[in-house]
């Protein structure tokens, strides 16, 4: 029994590592690229919002991930332990493809893994008839997907909708054009804290979702997400950032010079509006994917020099890879530990 | 460990317009070099010519390799806020440019300039001169596309740039007229020169001049690119 809750954490900081060191890295590398900020300011600026983020605005989409997608009450009244093994499993399936597809750098999503492994688990449990296959939350699951396909649209509509403004305002009548992209530098400031708490809120779940089910389930945890949880969450993403993400927001931000502050302070503003909007409808999202739909909002309004949509065909094949290969590598490795342990 | 990084930001992909840029520059270097071999040619100076026409050779070839990667930095998955076809309609009259002025260093060390009237060299060097400064001109407004850019095509940056076109038109109409006055002059001379010397001088006409043709061409091209968006 501890022992599980032991494994369940150490899996849940690799998870929340996997997530500070890249996902948080991407969403601030726009920051650095345009020059904005430093390194070091965005790293502590990254620290300090990600965990606000996840602590104070990180429940509902932890919720979701709990116990939106598979009906843990109904598993966990069976026996408690299959929830834990599940959720083990689910987390350690999310945690291994995120791995893999960063070695080969496919624009893999850490929240479309642990919902994909979670609704693995869902169906292994259906397989064995612990539960039946109607009792898996089918139209939350809907809900979630579709939002995977709204998010970066509505985040290509939103940065095409702030660039037009900025560009129709302060671009196009401006007498001089370097002290109006000065001035989106102190903004941009602003939309990094923004991004940074958007992103935590939304990405913590990843990481502590499953942990907070099994708590809940074994009784360690009422049916409210306790702080501590999420805590550990925020420090684990934070610990990624520390160690890792700032050699990732390097990389970015050496290799998008091209954007300005007014398109930088434009994607992020909207990347972080529509992550926000998302954890406050407990909807698991990528925030990657919905950088990149910005990043093409801006593009698509005349911001950036040249943008590759080439980038939306490998995101729809990590879309159709990620789901059933998390969800396979879960079953298989819940069927290993019960078979082991159960 | 090294590449354990995953990111998304290939969505942005290198600007086009910063080596269209080095490419107009490497183009009016190889006029700037080809006037020094202008020069050369009058006086005489063989050795001079030649070395400036291998100079000229290696701009060119460094103008052709910008073109090409320029070329294949814009697969069809790349969206630019400009058309495509326009872009690459006018890379190819700004790489002619580099061209003729290739052709014209060549075309000189075909035949040395012994026994030309002075009338026809001092046409030469002001054809020459009114070549350049079309390219040059040309240069300026190829250098005002990083402010287009920037500003996301503000109508006044637009009116500002496309002001240099009719500058650029109207240098490559006095070539024109210098075109027309030296061919005179040299048939005035036939005699001197003789079939085989008006002939090669023609050519030299032609090309001399066929830099501030396209250096126009590549100009109103620019202008299509800019008002077609």
């Amino acid at each position: 029994m501890d022992l599980i809750v032991i494994a369940l954490i150490l899996a849940g900081l690799y998870m929340a590592w996997n997530i500070g060191a890249n996902d948080l890295a991407n969403a601030m590398g726009t920051s650095v690229g345009t020059g904005a900020l430093s390194l070091k300011q965005v790293i502590i600026i990254a620290a300090l919002f990600e965990f606000l983020g996840a602590v104070f605005f990180g429940g509902r989409v932890t919720s979701t991930i709990a116990k939106g997608i598979v009906p843990i009450d109904k598993i966990g009244s069976v026996h408690p332990d299959i929830v834990a093994f599940g959720m083990l499993a689910a987390i350690l399936a999310a945690g291994f493809w995120v791995t893999l597809a960063t070695f080969y750098n496919l624009p893999v999503s850490t929240s479309h893994s642990i919902v994909g492994s979670v609704l693995g688990f869902g169906l292994i449990a259906a397989y064995n008839g612990t539960i039946s296959y109607s009792d898996v939350h089918w139209g939350e699951l809907t809900k979630i997907i579709a939002s995977w396909f709204i998010s970066p649209a509505l985040g290509a509509v939103v940065a095409y909708i702030t660039f037009s403004i900025i560009r129709n305002l302060f671009l196009r009548r401006a007498s001089n054009l370097p002290s109006v992209e000065k001035k989106f530098i102190s903004l941009q400031l602003i939309t990094a804290c923004y991004m940074a708490f958007a992103h935590g809120s939304n990405d913590v779940a990843n990481a502590v979702g499953p942990i907070a089910a099994a708590l809940n389930i074994m009784g360690a945890m009422g049916s409210e997400i306790s702080v501590w949880v999420l805590v550990m969450g925020g420090l684990g993403m934070v610990i990624g950032m520390a160690t890792w993400g700032y050699k990732v927001v390097e990389t970015i931000g050496s290799k998008i010079t091209e954007l300005t502050p007014t398109r930088g302070f434009s994607a992020e503003f909207a990347t972080a509006s529509v992550v926000l909007l998302h954890s406050y409808s407990s909807l698991p999202i990528s925030t990657t994917h919905t950088l990149v739909g910005s990043v093409i909002g801006v593009g698509l309004a005349g911001g950036i020099a040249a943008v590759d949509l080439g980038v939306i065909w490998r995101i729809i094949s990590s879309w159709i890879a990620t789901v059933p290969i998390a969800a396979l590598t879960s079953a298989i490795i819940f069927v290993g530990l019960e078979v082991i342990f159960l | 460990m090294k590449d354990y990084i995953r990111s998304v930001f290939d969505v942005v992909s290198e600007s086009p317009f910063v080596p269209l840029e080095a490419h107009a520059r490497k183009g009016v270097l190889a006029v700037e070099k080809l006037t020094e071999a202008m020069e050369a040619y009058c006086t005489g100076n063989q050795a001079l010519l030649e070395e400036r026409t291998e100079e000229i050779d290696i701009l060119e070839h460094d103008a052709d390799k910008i073109k090409q990667k320029i070329r294949a930095s814009i697969p069809s998955s790349v969206r630019l806020p400009v058309n495509k076809k326009d872009l690459l309609s006018f890379l190819k009259q700004q790489d002619s440019i580099a061209d003729f002025a290739q052709a014209s260093a060549y075309w000189m060390t075909l035949r040395p300039s012994k026994g030309l009237p002075d009338e026809i060299k001092e046409g030469f060097l002001e054809l020459m001169a009114t070549s350049l400064k079309t390219a040059r001109t040309y240069e300026q407004l190829v250098g005002e596309l990083y402010k287009l850019l920037a500003t996301s095509f503000s109508k006044e940056e637009i009116k500002k740039t496309l002001q240099i076109v009719p500058e650029v038109e109207k240098l490559e109409h006095d070539v024109d007229v210098l075109e027309t006055a030296l061919l005179k002059k040299i048939f005035e001379h036939e005699s001197d020169i003789g079939g085989a010397g008006v002939c090669h001088l023609m050519g030299l006409v032609e090309r001399v001049g066929g830099i501030a043709d396209k250096s126009a061409s590549a100009a109103d091209r620019l202008r299509s690119m800019i008002l077609r968006r």
